[in-house]
């Protein structure tokens, strides 16, 4: 592949206690984690907090293998941080603001692994749906994160399908300057944002015709259930988060 | 159920005159708990059609009544709940990534309580035949099990109409013949079907009640299905050799099959032509294996075969057997992990400025070329491949015509957007590109598919034409009616490796034992049953060698 990790961002079904938690519950707890994990003072406050991300990788079933295929995007920016980091301040700094990132992007990608992307979506609705009141698109909003995610791996496979056909008919796309190199990609550009255009009227004509209006008169085949087990996760969390914030 | 009255429909709104009209004056009706297929070449005003029919689109002139009442009368839901369409492309349907979310959007949108949408999802998918994908996402399906799932993303709203645009033209025969079990299914419980087409498929004749025939916006034919297939050369339609055969029996009076247990055939003259090659080898693969990252199984496992200068190949294989990961192989998109290939004897580039050459010499035209053209005219699509060869500018001129002339392409193409072609024209526009590095190899993947037969036939005579011209040609496909009748090799694969490689006639038992009945080419399905009823009888996949063998006693 020349444009890799199809799966990203991809969910996974294993049927565990994680996968079957509220989407709210989860989304909550992800935002107490990651409020708590971004202000992490020392390394042993992180090393808890990896504990954790064990755990809570182990309690989902998935492998780490697909964890860390998952988190591969992001280490472009952990890199950047380190190698920053090291020039600004210390290699101990490095070590840790960058060590701290990695942690926290792990525990976001545990989210979409972990959340059938309608359900991430559905949650994202009800969360945000006090924010419709002020005019806030709240259903698209969340209909849209929940369509990228449907269609982003689409596009990777297509966008590796127009480099491929493009090397071999002899485009450089490896060769020359910045600028050279943008310029030589616009054979994979532009025939990308067509394929993207087309699909989206498409779609756009075909979710019509399933009768999609808006959110409003909508129901859901699983409607969310807010159980006891959501209301303790999030408990669990946030104390955890409060905790490890004062320690 | 369904009566179009008079519908015109313009594009152009300031341009209203008869001529530019996308449809002229349809006029048709259709029954409760018909079956009827439209039919019509690429641009006819199809699509536009099943957008007015499906209430996506207004007529410019006029009406379309449902059951009595004008379509534009009938509130949102309603309409939704009589009428649904399935679109060619199922990615582009899919809005969920789990298959039974994605079921469940209709009666969700209607406003279902959850207990009677997740009935209706398991209802549905049972009658797709996607049980047992219930809990899996939608990227894991194939491609005929998406489409399915497309169609069962519109039983679950409750239909009583079913409109298919052209939802079976990206898929492979045994795609097809999944979905054609479904929807004779569908219509035995009383669904109305309307199925919008490019062509018949022996399939679902018998099935189909009705035939209207759409040309250039206008109906030029409608009756019964069987009614079709007299007139049906004339208004431009191949009939499928399962047909031809069929008429030539009735009209010996040949009683199929009992005729002949007992006849006594001479197939000295059609058992295994051995065709001798004489030409030197061109690609050598010798054990190749290849693995993809994110996959535990080998895509390509001990691969071994040649290919031959100056002869057509044809890989077939079912989907995932490793042609495209094979033939991407050849100009060195993936690099060998083990195993060698030899390229006219040498060891085939791997990287470097080797590669750019080895890539002008092997030209490969992927699966829809025409997604992959990003130009503003023709010329300097046609261009892109040479400039990076580094011709010259006499030489890219020459080019230029010359894939041009190769596709058959006027030269007035050549200031045209590439975006305002037709379907078939784009696809021809995009082997050009490719062509016009002038390569001595050629592999175009499934260069057929969705096509309709008039540009089929193109690119086939021009793909002979190319050989003949002592250039290498390899073409991944699911027709095997084409394969066999039109290459000079074929190359067999399954999980990964080589079952056979021969000439037609020598791997056509392979063929059989390998690819579903379904995929066979109609001659030779019917001559395997008389084979299986007298041994004598060879099994034939071309239909002038059929009847010249039978009318021989």
């Amino acid at each position: 592949m020349y444009f890799t990790s199809i799966n990203l961002g991809q969910y996974v079904p294993t049927g565990s206690f994680i996968h079957r938690l509220d989407p709210r519950a989860k989304l909550f707890s992800l935002l107490f984690i990651v409020s708590a994990v971004f202000p992490a003072k020392n390394f042993f406050i992180l090393s808890i907090w990896t504990a954790l991300l064990i755990a809570l990788v182990w309690a989902s079933k998935i492998s780490w293998h697909i964890v860390l295929r998952d988190a591969r995007p992001v280490f472009f920016l952990i890199a950047f941080t380190f190698i920053f980091n090291l020039f600004a301040v210390s290699l101990t700094r490095a070590l840790f603001t960058s060590s701290r990132l990695f942690v926290l992007m792990l525990f976001a990608v545990m989210l979409p692994l972990t959340t059938a992307p309608l359900e991430l979506a559905d949650g994202l609705d009800a969360l945000l749906s006090p924010l419709g009141k002020i005019g806030f698109p709240a259903h698209e909003s969340a209909m849209m994160i929940g369509m990228a995610l449907r269609f982003i791996p689409l596009l990777m496979q297509e966008t590796d399908k127009i480099i491929r056909a493009q090397l071999s008919r002899g485009a450089r796309l490896d060769q020359g300057n910045i600028f050279q190199r943008v310029k030589a990609f616009f054979p994979v550009l532009i025939p990308l944002f067509i394929i993207i255009f087309r699909r989206a009227d498409e779609i756009a004509l075909a979710m019509e015709a399933r009768g999609y209006e808006g959110g409003s008169g909508r129901t859901r085949r699983r409607p969310l259930v807010w159980k006891v087990k959501d209301s303790l996760a999030v408990i669990v969390s946030a104390l955890i988060a409060v905790i490890l914030l004062l320690a | 159920m369904i009566e179009a009255c008079s519908l015109s429909f313009s594009y152009n709104h300031h341009n209203n005159n008869i001529a530019g009209r996308a449809l002229k004056d349809v006029s048709f009706f259709v029954d409760e708990g018909e079956r009827i297929a439209i039919l019509g070449h690429n641009g006819s005003g199809k699509s536009t059609l099943v957008k007015i029919l499906g209430g996506l689109q207004e007529a410019s002139e006029g009406q379309c009544l449902i059951n009595g009442v004008n379509i534009s009368e009938i509130n949102f839901r309603d309409l939704r709940t009589t009428i649904g369409i399935v679109f060619q492309d199922p990615e582009n349907q899919i809005v969920a990534a789990m298959v039974e979310d994605d079921a469940a959007f209709a009666p969700e949108n209607q406003g279902l309580p959850s207990g009677e949408i997740q009935a209706r999802v398991d209802d549905a998918l049972q009658r797709v035949n996607l049980m047992h994908k219930q809990g899996s996402s939608v990227s894991a399906l194939s491609g005929g099990e998406k489409q399915r799932l497309a169609l069962a993303g519109v039983l679950t709203a409750h239909v009583k109409c079913l409109i298919l645009d052209e939802a079976t033209a990206m898929l492979d025969p045994v795609g097809r013949l999944n979905i054609e079990r479904v929807l004779k299914e569908l219509h035995k419980s009383g669904m109305t079907i309307i199925q919008v087409t490019h062509q018949l498929e022996p399939e679902n004749f018998d099935d189909i009640q009705r035939v209207i025939v759409l040309s250039h916006g206008e109906i030029i034919w409608q009756g019964a299905t069987q009614d079709f297939w007299a007139d049906s050369e004339a208004l431009g339609f191949d009939l499928p050799d399962e047909f031809r055969i069929k008429k030539y029996f009735d009209s010996h009076n040949i009683n199929f099959p009992d005729y002949f247990a007992s006849l006594n055939i001479n197939s000295s003259h059609y058992a295994s032509r051995e065709d001798s090659i004489n030409t030197p080898v061109k690609f050598v693969i010798n054990n190749l294996s290849f693995k993809y990252d994110d996959e535990k199984l080998q895509t390509i496992k001990n691969l071994s075969a040649s290919i031959y200068s100056g002869q057509w190949l044809s890989i077939v294989g079912r989907t995932g057997s490793g042609k495209s990961t094979l033939v991407q192989h050849l100009n060195a998109l993936y690099k060998i992990q083990s195993g060698e290939i030899l390229f006219d004897s040498k060891p085939l580039a791997q990287k470097g400025k080797e590669v750019y050459e080895l890539r002008q010499k092997v030209g490969l035209v992927f699966q829809h070329p025409e997604d992959q053209l990003f130009s503003l005219t023709v010329r300097d699509e046609l261009a892109f491949a040479p400039k990076n060869a580094g011709f010259n500018k006499h030489e890219l001129d020459e080019a230029i015509l010359y894939a041009l002339e190769c596709v058959g392409l006027e030269k007035s193409f050549l200031d045209r957007n590439p975006l305002a072609l037709s379907g078939g024209e784009r696809r021809l526009a995009a082997i050009a590109s490719v062509l016009s590095a002038k390569p001595e190899c050629i592999a175009l993947d499934e260069p057929l598919a969705g096509l309709d037969a008039h540009y089929q036939h193109q690119i086939l005579n021009m793909l002979t034409k190319f050989k003949n011209d002592g250039k290498t040609v390899i073409t991944i496909t699911h027709d095997l009616n084409a394969a066999l009748n039109y290459s000079d090799r074929i190359l067999i694969l399954r999980d990964g490796s080589t079952i056979q490689e021969g000439s037609p006639d020598e791997v056509i038992k392979s063929v059989m034992q390998n690819l579903e009945s379904g995929a066979w080419p109609d001659v030779l399905r019917i001559s395997a049953k008389i084979h299986e009823i007298n041994k004598n009888f060879p099994l034939l996949y071309n239909y002038e060698d059929f009847i010249s063998c039978i009318s021989q006693v």
